[in-house]
């Protein structure tokens, strides 16, 4: 590992509590902008509920700040580290920190679950292969899935998937976890589990983003809210602010109400 | 929505948008082709050895396309011997020299190239179709986030696997090629077998020029391939993209290497 990674990989928490921070994110396609000047902030500990319609550019942001994708314009801090400014090498290093449900699983569909579930372990390159074994039992065993680990993804259910693409996404224990829709297209019982998951997460100090629609779901979890659409910012704050928020749409879309 | 230009173009992005759209692809596509492989050469030195992804790689691209390369180079053998074996009877009336010159040209020139040609198709769109499914359905990021580079996860092993198995595929695509030409001229034209087992008209300048040409193949197909699917997007319509472009790009790919190397080799090696 270059120092450069050294330095990305042990980083302490910002004096300011900030752990993720973007900071006039754009981004256009053929000049039209998907994402227009767009800020957020994630203090450490905490869950920001991102919301808004289909289209509004929320798993863009989100892919924006793991460093998947460029911004065109603006910067994005992790831990005050700009990661719009780092190399491939230095940002798969950011990326040990990081963690990620994907909207629509993303399990490889080559590897079976435990080989999905291993691969952020065996890429990270620091524990024995026994270990890692011994890890992916205990997690799969967390959310009620024991055994599991040698069917392949597609002899799974929707709701197996999601909680393997769980389990994959906070196995190394990142301290920064991103949920992209994670209870998208699931039944409620099956998303009532996912929520309870969240809030372990939450309850272990995990700092996350949560990108949703299910609204009652994450309103008791989630601390700060940012609600976007057409890429633009409609409102940033905490949840009492949004409660009183008198913005038509604003209302409109936190209360679920008919336009 | 607020409209903004996201760069100012360079000056080579200025002249390809001058000659035209098709211009500005063909520019993309290059400088994708040219990252992925400085990618893999980076990976290749440095990255993680992964010698079980190797092997399996090896054997889809080896022993699942022998059957294929075995056809395809026995049909070659037959209809080369048999037109070259009317012209030669027709004009000089001799067809003692055809063995000798025909494996000539099998080492040269349709040897390596037909068979890398055939690999292209038969691989190349293989992984170009593999690796653009896992972009569009985000495993490509998952595979980011997990902390591995999709250049050295899914192209480095494609790499080694191809660079050793275009050369064996091509070592029997000569084999069988030179038997069928062997079998023709016996049947078709009564030619001796022996007069097929002369390397009077090798010389070792034949061998390194296929042992280049198999190398540069080699290289070139899996990363042409996997800059391809590496550039899929959208749905399933873009893998389909990245596959049609993977075939095109890789036979382009082949065949400006082999005039490339045909010309180093004539100029350099055969003189």
């Amino acid at each position: 590992m270059s120092a450069a990674s050294k330095q990305v990989t042990h980083v302490e928490v910002p004096r300011d509590g900030v752990r993720i921070r973007c900071q006039g994110v754009s981004k256009y396609y053929r000049r039209t902008a998907v994402l227009d000047a767009v800020d957020l902030e994630v203090r450490d500990g905490t869950m920001l509920g991102l919301i808004g319609p289909g289209a509004a550019g929320k798993s863009l942001l989100v892919k924006i700040i793991c460093g998947l994708v460029a911004p065109d314009e603006g910067h994005v801090f992790i831990d005050d580290i700009d990661v719009t400014r780092l190399r491939e090498r230095e940002l798969q290093a950011l990326r040990m920190r990081l963690g990620m449900v994907f909207q629509n699983y993303a399990l490889f569909d080559f590897m079976n679950v435990g080989e999905n579930i291993a691969l952020p372990l065996r890429m990270e390159g620091r524990s024995s292969e026994t270990s890692i074994r011994n890890r992916v039992a205990e997690v799969l065993e967390q959310v009620a899935l024991p055994g599991i680990q040698d069917k392949m993804p597609r002899e799974l259910s929707g709701g197996m998937k999601k909680r393997v693409s769980f389990v994959r996404a906070v196995v190394r224990r990142p301290p920064i976890v991103i949920y992209d829709d994670p209870t998208g297209g699931l039944d409620p019982v099956t998303s009532a589990k996912i929520f309870r998951l969240l809030s372990d997460m939450k309850a272990q100090g995990t700092t996350s983003i949560t990108i949703s629609h299910d609204l009652d779901g994450i309103r008791p979890l989630c601390d700060q809210w940012l609600l976007i659409e057409h890429g633009k910012t409609l409102f940033s704050g905490d949840t009492s602010a949004i409660d009183q928020c008198e913005t038509p749409y604003v209302r409109q879309f936190w209360r679920g109400e008919p336009a | 929505m607020s409209a903004h230009p996201p760069h100012k173009p360079n000056v080579l992005e200025l002249f390809l948008a001058a000659l035209g759209s098709p211009f500005v692809i063909v520019g993309e596509q290059f400088r994708e082709i040219f990252k992925v492989f400085g990618l893999t050469v980076q990976y290749a030195l440095h990255g993680r050895r992964r010698w079980k992804e190797v092997w399996l790689q090896a054997y889809r691209i080896g022993n699942e396309s022998l059957v294929f390369i075995v056809c395809v180079a026995g049909s070659l053998g037959v209809t080369l011997v048999y037109q070259a074996g009317l012209q030669a009877e027709r004009i000089i009336g001799d067809l003692t020299p055809l063995g000798g010159l025909y494996l000539q040209i099998l080492l040269r020139e349709f040897g390596p190239t037909i068979t890398a040609l055939m690999i292209s198709t038969r691989v190349g769109t293989g992984i170009a179709a593999e690796i653009g499914s896992m972009v569009v359905t985000e495993q490509v990021d998952a595979l980011q986030m997990s902390g591995a580079h999709p250049v050295e996860y899914l192209v480095v092993p494609r790499f080694w696997a191809s660079v050793v198995m275009v050369f064996c595929l091509t070592c029997v695509s000569v084999l069988v090629s030179w038997l069928a030409g062997l079998l023709t001229a016996l049947l078709a034209f009564g030619v001796s077998p022996y007069t097929f087992a002369t390397l009077s008209f090798v010389i070792p300048g034949d061998v390194i020029l296929l042992l280049m040409k198999t190398t540069a193949y080699g290289i070139a197909i899996p990363i042409v391939a996997g800059a391809s699917g590496l550039s899929a997007h959208g749905g399933s319509e873009g893998v389909g993209w990245a596959t049609t472009q993977s075939v095109v790009n890789c036979s382009l790919a082949v065949l400006f290497l082999d005039v490339l190397l045909s010309g180093f080799g004539y100029l350099v090696l055969l003189r």
